[in-house]
């Protein structure tokens, strides 16, 4: 069966709502706001890869601001408290919820990864043989936040040719 | 009751904690494992009333941890707090004898409708 992307920028912006509803914006008075600028800065990423019937990555990344903002909510603290290891399991378990919830609109018999976290701009990473397929880019006061989606090639084109 | 908090992330767990206080839980004795193994030894030793479990974690998934519980004849109540919620997932879990699925990200009112009537 040829599987082509099924998870749009819109699936993308309701699961990231729903986790800054759930623990970064609970009160619902500092969203995302889209800007679909694909080449907005990161400082820091984090990914799980999904294998099976659709076969990539999902990438969370953003500045250190809002990984900082980000961990100090979700564990409930000042954000000058934040650690190095508070901001790499935040941001581990940001690539973990959204790649979560993106596994469940794809097609069964995918396995989803550990999340992956690198306290590096995402043009640090690279991923062979995938290209970007998706994804929501913007900002969360002012500071910038992306989920991206890479699809690997060679099954893309095993499929294609399927 | 003793409740067995089982996720690799000490974040996550934080927040498992904290719901659970939100939603009215908070006098009960958390225990927390950070991988698989770790949470299938705590589930025997510290033989808790409830283990509230991630599904992906090192060592041992969360089924898998559930699988041996069971296949050791431990009947301790057991279910799921995970990213991930497709249908094959729970269809495991049910076969396997949780007996809750919740997906993150979750509410505090999620986890009242959940536990409330596991811990009263």
């Amino acid at each position: 069966m040829s599987v082509d992307v099924v998870v749009s920028e819109d699936d993308l912006a309701e699961m990231v709502e729903q986790v800054w509803l759930s623990y970064l914006d609970p009160e619902g008075v500092s969203p995302l706001v889209p800007t679909g600028d694909h080449g907005q800065p990161s400082e820091v990423h984090s990914s799980v890869s999904i294998s099976g019937t659709w076969t990539g990555h999902v990438v969370y990344a953003s500045s250190t601001a809002a990984a900082r903002r980000a961990a100090a909510a979700f564990l409930a603290m000042d954000a000058a408290e934040v650690g190095p290891e508070d901001l790499s399991d935040v941001l581990g378990e940001l690539a973990n919820i959204v790649g979560g919830n993106v596994k469940a609109l794809l097609p069964p018999g995918c396995l989803l990864s550990l999340p992956q976290v690198v306290l590096a701009p995402e043009s640090a990473t690279r991923y062979p043989n995938a290209d970007r397929v998706g994804g929501l880019y913007a900002v969360w006061d002012g500071e910038p936040v992306s989920i991206s989606m890479w699809q690997s090639r060679d099954v893309k084109n095993k499929e294609a040719n399927a | 009751m003793k409740i067995l908090i089982a996720d690799d992330s000490r974040v996550m767990r934080q927040i498992v904690s904290r719901t659970l206080r939100q939603a009215g839980f908070g006098d009960h004795d958390l225990v927390e494992a950070a991988d698989g193994r770790e949470a299938l030894d705590k589930a025997t030793a510290e033989a808790p009333d409830l283990v509230i479990s991630d599904w992906n974690m090192p060592e041992l998934s969360g089924v898998e941890v559930l699988r041996k519980l069971r296949s050791a004849g431990n009947d301790v109540k057991f279910g799921f707090v995970t990213s991930e919620c497709t249908p094959e997932m729970q269809q495991q879990a049910e076969a396997a004898g949780a007996a809750f699925f919740i997906v993150k990200p979750f509410t505090a009112d999620r986890f009242g409708e959940v536990f409330s009537p596991i811990l009263g």
